[in-house]
């Protein structure tokens, strides 16, 4: 069957403090339509870093990315990316706390033209997916941990991406409350047919991906297909 | 939600520090709106009070700085009157004078054939006889201020004067002034044949080459300058040193006012880095991230600018209602000075965002998330 690209890095590697501090090293990587795939490594492995830079928050020092096989070179080619072909979900939430579960949700939606009744429809059906419909007016202050993230994932598909990055979306949850999100995030996956990349700590978390990447010291040591996609298969 | 939305949304939210922004901004305006306007009213008032009169030119010592400073012989006045154009010419002596409880009147000597009478707003009683002494004409607001009505005694400089009549003008000096027989004045005053300046009638008052004409030929005389009656101030450098202090106080506190807000706004801007971070991490580009902070700074500025005017316009009433102020100072900002300066602190409050909305989208959106 062939994998039809969605978003390819070659030779991708990242360095802090002007390059005395390597975080990823030649990361050669290729993720293709409607797959899921788990990030696993121990901590300072690279895992996030490379989450950001697949997302354009971090710029790669070096290598190339390329979005349906065209590169991605500009910051405004992120930007509009970001906006409309990729979600992304927190591990702390990262939601506006002077703002409604519903206004987190529409911000997202800044710069799309929708008119005001569509996003409004769109927020609904979005907070009625993740199971927050009767609370689209609460403050993030007014809700549980789980609560939050589920809205931080209603915002993340608010605008239909095509690409999920979640960041160690259940770190600051119960086992409970983290298994719920991650039932969520899978049913979306599959209902949605969009690519869920997901950096995870829990390599029972990362069974539930149909791909599994293992990193140490910035590199990718070696990717394996899982049980899941065995099955699916 | 759009966003304008949002920006209230958010500064509704935080409510005490948009609050502290508005209030910062309305004290800015509202000090430069009584400033300004306290600067502007004092020459206001003094040529208003000259043109009440009925006078077209005035004719003061040149080169004496204080306004009520120098003297012009009377002697000069009938030289004056051949010139042609010259309708009518009147002496003035002025001085701030004691009058009973320790206060300080501005009083004012005129001549009994002085055109000046002719102009007067009786509000009670009358105008002095011919030959009349020690009689005294006093203006409505002192006269209510000190409880005085016709018939009754007014001091001084330590002389008791009959009070023979009220009057009624509208400039607040003129409704505040004493007004008092020339003779008199420069005998209290030690000023004999001398008056603080002249007032000139022109047979044509329209015809400014005429006007010039006779300006020239009195200034030919010698160590006397001319000027209109509106514009005696213009060139007055004590009333110049004031409005330049009074201006420049007022410069102070807007000054002061906007750095205020531009510190207000960028530590706004700082303590929300990461939400900054967030936002760009959605898909906001720098420009629609910069657009919402200036749509924020310019409904804090717009506001401030609102309660700016009411805090200006009671100012102004404020420092119209202290006796010391009041007597002399009508402060009245007017339409075009309150309009500009809020004008002017929404611009300078709008351009004042741009700098702390772009340290904002300076930093990389990586480093923005990562903020506390």
């Amino acid at each position: 069957m062939t994998k039809r690209h969605l978003l390819q890095l070659e030779h991708v590697g990242h360095a802090f403090d002007e390059g005395r501090i390597v975080a990823l090293k030649d990361i050669n990587l290729d993720f293709g339509e409607g797959e899921s795939v788990a990030i696993l490594g121990a901590s300072g492995s690279g895992k996030t870093t490379l989450i950001l830079v697949m997302c354009g928050i971090r710029t790669p020092t070096r290598g190339m990315l390329r979005w349906r096989g065209e590169p991605i070179t500009t910051l405004k080619q992120w930007t509009d990316l970001r906006r409309s072909e990729i979600g992304i979900v927190f591990q702390d939430f990262n939601l506006f706390s002077t703002l409604t579960a519903a206004e987190n949700v529409e911000v997202a939606m800044f710069g799309s033209t929708a008119s005001t009744a569509e996003r409004k429809r769109r927020v609904d059906r979005a907070l009625g997916t993740v199971g927050l419909a009767d609370r689209a007016t609460h403050l993030p202050q007014e809700l549980s941990g789980g609560e939050r993230q589920r809205v931080a994932i209603a915002r993340s598909i608010i605008n239909d991406p095509k690409l999920i990055l979640a960041d160690e979306p259940t770190g600051n949850l119960d086992s409970k409350n983290a298994a719920a999100i991650l039932d969520l995030m899978f049913d979306l996956q599959k209902a949605r047919g969009s690519t869920l990349i997901m950096v995870s700590h829990a390599p029972e978390q990362a069974q539930r991906c149909a791909r599994q990447i293992n990193m140490k010291d910035g590199e990718v040591v070696n990717e394996q297909v899982t049980r899941a996609r065995e099955e699916a298969l | 939600m759009n966003h304008v939305e949002l920006a209230f949304r958010n500064l509704q939210r935080r409510r005490t520090r948009s609050i502290l922004t508005i209030l910062g901004v309305a004290f800015a305006v509202g000090s430069f709106i009584t400033l300004y306007g306290l600067s502007r009213s004092v020459h206001e008032n003094v040529e208003r009070s000259f043109e009440e009169h009925g006078a077209d030119l005035t004719v003061k010592r040149r080169g004496i700085a204080e306004p009520f400073g120098g003297t012009v012989p009377e002697e000069v006045i009938p030289e004056i009157k051949k010139i042609p154009g010259v309708k009518d010419v009147a002496g003035q002596l002025i001085t701030f004078a004691a009058t009973d409880k320790g206060d300080n009147v501005l009083a004012a000597g005129w001549s009994p054939d002085s055109f000046y009478w002719e102009h007067v707003p009786l509000k009670a009683g009358r105008i002095p006889r011919p030959g009349e002494n020690r009689v005294a004409l006093v203006g409505s607001d002192i006269a209510q201020a000190l409880g005085k009505k016709v018939g009754d005694d007014i001091t001084l400089l330590g002389d008791k004067f009959k009070i023979v009549g009220l009057t009624d003008y509208h400039s607040v000096i003129n409704r505040n002034q004493v007004i008092v027989r020339l003779a008199d004045l420069q005998e209290l005053t030690f000023r004999a044949g001398a008056v603080t300046f002249l007032a000139v009638k022109l047979d044509n008052p329209g015809d400014q080459a005429e006007a010039d004409r006779v300006s020239q030929a009195i200034e030919a005389m010698g160590k006397f300058t001319v000027s209109p009656s509106e514009g005696m101030l213009r060139n007055d450098s004590l009333f110049g040193l004031m409005t330049a202090v009074s201006s420049a106080m007022a410069w102070v506190a807007l000054f002061m006012g906007v750095l205020m807000v531009l510190n207000t706004l960028l530590m706004a801007v700082l303590e929300r880095t990461r939400e900054i971070g967030i936002l760009s991490a959605i898909g906001w580009s720098k420009e629609r991230i910069m657009l919402a902070l200036i749509i924020e700074g310019f409904i804090l500025s717009a506001f401030g600018s609102l309660v700016g005017i009411v805090l200006g316009i009671a100012g102004s009433k404020f420092l119209s209602s202290i006796p010391s102020i009041g007597r002399y100072v009508a402060v009245e900002p007017t339409v075009p000075l309150i309009a500009v300066t809020a004008l002017a602190a929404v611009v300078l409050g709008v351009l004042g965002s741009f700098y702390p909305a772009w340290v904002a989208t300076r930093a990389s959106p990586a480093e923005a998330l990562e903020h506390a």
